[in-house]
């Protein structure tokens, strides 16, 4: 009997790490998004330096590469970071 | 017990089918200026706090399901005018007086899908369109962002384009149909698919004209670079608006 609720508890503390770390995920992810997108604007308007440029892109990629990482890691998938916000439709775009 | 009010249409007959209205009911014709209404009775409390009743899917989708069934069924051999879900009246003379009122709408509405069919096409955005061919890993963070420019640009070409294809595509089929009504494109969540939906049409066909139609979605989707989706022939709820 203890053992079977024990168990029981461990699932749960999963499955609410689990959600935890999707949210967090979620809420990084968005902000990568928007760093390489007003990065991108920013090289097309000429305003950064090739330095400057070359670093972003730099730790961008890297951050990408993390965030596939880290979403594997927790058995995640692109789509499942993502929010559905009703009428305003997903939360990210859909095809990153 | 009150009036549940399904569809109007003319010299309409019960369908013999055994088709029962919603919660069972048994199916009823309510005659007054020409015109048919096909409608049951159903329980008075259920239906007079709908707002309670919108966050309960289980109940709608069985009141749904109820009410095109018999829609379907008595629509299989009359025009007929479909009514919103959920139209009810306190009683038959109500009905009555409503069909006398909205006489002149529901006999256009007739007129109008009178030996036609509703068809609907959808369009997907075929998988895989628009996406740049796997490139190798970028060598530097400014060959990085390169690429994810050309990316982001790529995809929102591609959409465009799809958009284009979908208004061509309308267009094509609209030549085929009396009338046509594009609704919204649904979101993925509603219709499971991974693609993005660019079209959802519904298109009034004249019965004797489904052939051409089929062969014309054919000939679109294997000339074009979206996926389409034809459904039908459908009661023409998309046609009927304005009768109440």
């Amino acid at each position: 009997m203890t053992d079977r609720h024990d168990h029981r508890i461990e699932i749960d503390k999963d499955a609410v790490r689990r959600d935890l770390m999707k949210l967090v995920l979620t809420i990084v992810e968005l902000l990568r998004q928007l760093m390489e997108r007003q990065a991108i604007r920013r090289v097309e308007n000429s305003e950064l330096s090739e330095e400057q440029e070359e670093d972003l892109g730099t730790a961008l990629m890297l951050l990408s590469d993390a965030m596939d990482e880290l979403t594997e890691q927790f058995g995640l998938t692109p789509a499942d970071l993502n929010l559905e916000l009703g009428p305003l439709g997903p939360l990210l775009p859909r095809d990153r | 017990m009150i009036t549940y009010l399904y569809a109007v249409g003319r010299d309409l007959e019960l369908p013999d089918d055994g088709s029962r209205g919603i919660d069972g009911g048994e199916l009823r014709l309510v005659d007054e200026a020409g015109l048919q209404a096909v409608v049951s009775d159903v329980e008075r409390e259920a239906f007079e706090d709908l707002d309670e009743h919108r966050e309960d899917l289980t109940w709608l989708a069985a009141v749904a399901r109820a009410h095109h069934g018999v829609v379907a069924a008595v629509g299989r051999d009359h025009a007929v005018a479909p009514l919103s879900l959920a139209t009810v009246y306190l009683d038959d003379d109500r009905v009555r007086a409503v069909l006398r009122e909205s006489r002149e709408a529901f006999t256009a509405v007739l007129d109008r899908v009178e030996g036609r069919d509703e068809w609907g096409v959808k369009a997907y955005v075929r998988p895989g369109a628009g996406k740049a061919a796997a490139t190798d890993r970028p060598t530097s963070g400014a060959a990085y962002l390169r690429a994810r420019r050309e990316a982001l640009r790529a995809g929102d070409a591609a959409v465009a384009a799809a958009e284009r294809e979908a208004d061509e595509v309308d267009a094509a089929l609209a030549a085929l149909a009396v009338e046509t009504r594009r609704h919204p494109p649904q979101d993925r969540s509603l219709t499971g698919r991974a693609e993005q939906m660019v079209l959802n049409g519904a298109y009034l066909v004249e019965r004797a004209g489904a052939d051409d139609l089929r062969a014309l979605v054919e000939k679109l989707a294997s000339e074009g670079s979206l996926d389409l989706e034809l459904t039908g022939p459908w009661v023409p709820y998309s046609f009927a608006g304005g009768a109440t």
